[in-house]
């Protein structure tokens, strides 16, 4: 024992910092309680877990349900984009010069241009209405054509064509193999503009066969309108860098006076009703989530009452005031944690078999594209975790108070 | 002890240095309309290094004695010196600090944090002075060799036998190295076999290790072992010193004897 003595025989030179206890040790006291009261820490965490995968599953089902719908809506097409139009064809013209002067603006990377126009193509003594788009390269790239034969155009072709299969159809040309290099004329009258010819008329070669429309349609260059004078371009597209100077460019190419029109305009449309939607579903998950606070409440109350001993007692032997009530609050952290975490996981997995059953049931029916009809997007899973978190920071709001000002000489009074 | 030895003692005892000086105290409750006194004036210092016992009556007024002594009840006037600080002049925090860093305290009835083990336990006024739970473990097992405890320092305290439960006690009042241990009837719950383990701790704690011993009993029995008796009565401290003790002991043992065979007169020839 002499030994040991000397462990506490002299005095240890006395810290004269005022530390108290760890986040740490505190932590671990947290831990300790609430493993030592097992089935009731685990019905509380369980009814949090029910309400937080309640809200969960209704929300993923909500965004999986808006991604399909933007899916649907955008499809290829880019958010990049800004369509051009004028409102007064006559005055403000969508011409070489101006689309010039949108190359010039800031983050433009494409300026795609397209003619418009009904024609008529003749093959074998056959004649056949269809529309006969003339466009540049940059429009070209930007209208994500479904090449099924044959190549796009590029910048040195000038009689050339693409057709669509409708349009190889319509001259009674069945295989599209066989219609590559073949010649065919086309008459494009130009009367209804005021353009230096009054008719585009020539044999063109045909390079490559698309899948697009019911329509018969053509494909050419644009620069064969340019020769033939064509004052307006039918249809403009202003390309950016990026989603972000989308909004600015559309300022700036409005002050000249034109119109413009992004899928953006749609997007937040379609935002706005799925923001509604999903609050509306978050709303019905909720009712379980007040369940699980009113469980959550009950169980840190409880064990306030329980513990008014054993907090007076840790008072008496030195915490703070502010350590105890940071106890309470490690613990229902540690109630709402586990509850988000785990009720996330089980919404997810749910959500991911019912996402697998509709799938397999879609292939079945020949649906060749898979689709998620529960998305469960990073942020979605982050905000529900530290939201699940900060409701049960005010859930323990009173019983922490509490127990910051139990009194340890009426706590630890002899009964 | 011989008479050289006795004098020599009290004369260190005499000259130690007063480390808690409660002047002039008065302590009084709102009941109801009523106000109820419980200490009146009272005034004594406790000196380094010794033995203090506070005795008399249940109701005299020891726990709230007790409670202004570890700055848990800040008195209705009067102060509570300590190290030359007004004890009550302390922030909040350094109050607890105080509590964790310089008191070590044994009740009669022993309070633990259920759900640690006996170890966590004893290691918890080293958490609150910002120890991590290993550095506090390695500590609070030399507190509990100390008290021939170590092969319990896994177990649930609660689960342990009231003797085994004050040893445990004993250890977590001495682990942070405090300036004075404080017992609060420590051996009110046990027997005297457990009861004369606990007060000979005590005394090593005093003797072996230099601590400030302060009992709070009204169990006559172990009066004899104290240097400085301050007895309690209505609110008012009466102090007895060394030389006293001896005397007031003996009076009251004797009172003891009488009033018993009184009691069992006629039963037996006592």
């Amino acid at each position: 024992m002499s030994k040991l003595m000397t462990v506490f025989t002299t005095r240890r030179e006395k810290s004269r910092q005022y530390k108290s206890i760890p986040s740490r040790v505190l932590l671990y006291i947290a831990w300790r309680n609430f493993i030592s009261k097992k089935l009731r820490s685990f019905l509380t965490v369980f009814g949090v877990i029910i309400g937080v995968s309640a809200i969960f599953f209704l929300l993923s089902f909500g965004l999986g349900v808006q991604s399909l719908v933007t899916n649907q809506v955008v499809g290829d097409k880019s958010l990049k984009s800004i369509d051009v139009t004028s409102p007064n064809s006559k005055i403000i013209k969508l011409n070489e010069d101006t689309t010039n002067k949108m190359r010039t603006y800031p983050h433009v990377s494409k300026v795609g241009v397209q003619y418009s126009f009904p024609g008529i193509m003749s093959y074998n003594g056959g004649e056949v209405d269809a529309v006969v788009y003339g466009q540049n390269q940059e429009y070209q790239s930007l209208s994500s054509l479904a090449l099924i034969k044959g190549r796009l155009l590029n910048n040195v072709d000038s009689h050339a064509v693409l057709l669509n299969t409708s349009a190889l159809k319509a001259l009674g040309i069945d295989d599209p193999n066989s219609a590559l290099n073949k010649v065919i004329s086309i008459d494009i009258p130009l009367d209804r503009v005021e353009a230096k010819k009054k008719q585009i008329s020539d044999k063109f070669t045909i390079v490559g066969i698309i899948e697009s429309g019911a329509g018969s349609e053509i494909f050419m260059p644009s620069n064969l309108f340019d020769i033939a004078g064509v004052p307006t371009y039918s249809q403009v597209k202003v390309v950016m860098d990026d989603t972000a100077n989308v909004a600015t460019a559309r300022k700036q190419i409005e002050a000249s006076g034109f119109q413009t029109a992004s899928l953006t305009d749609t997007l937040s449309e379609i935002d706005n009703i799925f923001r509604f939607f999903n609050l509306v579903l978050i709303g019905f998950g909720s009712i379980g989530m007040i369940v699980a606070v009113l469980g959550m409440f009950n169980t840190l109350t409880i064990s306030l009452l329980e513990r008014t001993k054993e907090i007076g007692l840790m008072m008496a032997l030195g915490s703070r005031r502010r350590d105890m009530r940071k106890l309470f609050i490690f613990e229902a952290a540690l109630i709402s944690f586990f509850g988000a975490v785990i009720g996330v996981l089980i919404a997810y997995i749910i959500g991911k078999v019912v996402n697998l059953y509709i799938n397999l049931g879609a292939a079945s029916r020949g649906v060749t594209q898979s689709f998620e009809l529960f998305a469960t997007p990073w942020w979605s899973i982050v905000t529900i975790i530290l939201a699940t978190v900060v409701v049960g920071l005010l859930v323990v709001y009173f019983p922490a108070r509490r127990a910051e000002r139990i009194n340890p000489i009426d706590a630890l009074r002899r009964e | 002890m011989d008479d050289v030895k006795k004098a020599a003692y009290h004369q260190s005892i005499s000259n130690a240095k007063s480390i808690i000086d409660v002047s002039h105290v008065n302590q009084s409750f709102e009941i109801g309309e009523e106000t109820v006194d419980i200490l009146k004036g009272v005034d004594f210092s406790i000196k380094e290094g010794t033995f203090n016992i506070i005795y008399g009556p249940s109701g005299s007024g020891k726990s709230t004695l007790l409670n202004v002594l570890t700055g848990l009840q800040k008195p209705t006037s009067g102060d509570v010196t300590f190290d030359g600080k007004d004890l009550y002049e302390l922030t909040p925090d350094k109050l607890a600090h105080f509590r964790a860093n310089e008191i070590g305290i044994v009740y009669q009835q022993n309070f633990w944090v259920k759900s640690l083990n006996v170890i966590e336990n004893v290691s918890m006024p080293l958490y609150f002075t910002g120890h991590s739970k290993a550095a506090a473990a390695k500590i609070a097992m030399n507190a509990l060799e100390l008290v021939e405890m170590a092969d319990f320092a896994k177990k649930r305290p609660v689960l342990l036998s009231g003797g085994e439960q004050q040893r445990i006690a004993m250890a977590r009042a001495l682990v942070n190295n405090p300036l004075f241990v404080i017992a609060d009837e420590p051996t009110g719950n046990l027997d005297s076999t457990n009861g004369d383990m606990i007060m000979g701790l005590l005394q090593k704690c005093q003797t072996d290790l230099d601590r400030t011993i302060i009992l709070v009993t009204h169990n006559m029995e172990y009066i004899p072992l104290a240097d400085h008796l301050l007895h309690i009565d209505d609110g008012h401290v009466v102090e007895t010193m060394h030389q006293g003790v001896a005397a007031i002991a003996e009076g009251l043992l004797d009172d003891m004897r009488s009033r018993i065979s009184r009691l069992a007169k006629g039963k037996h020839n006592v």
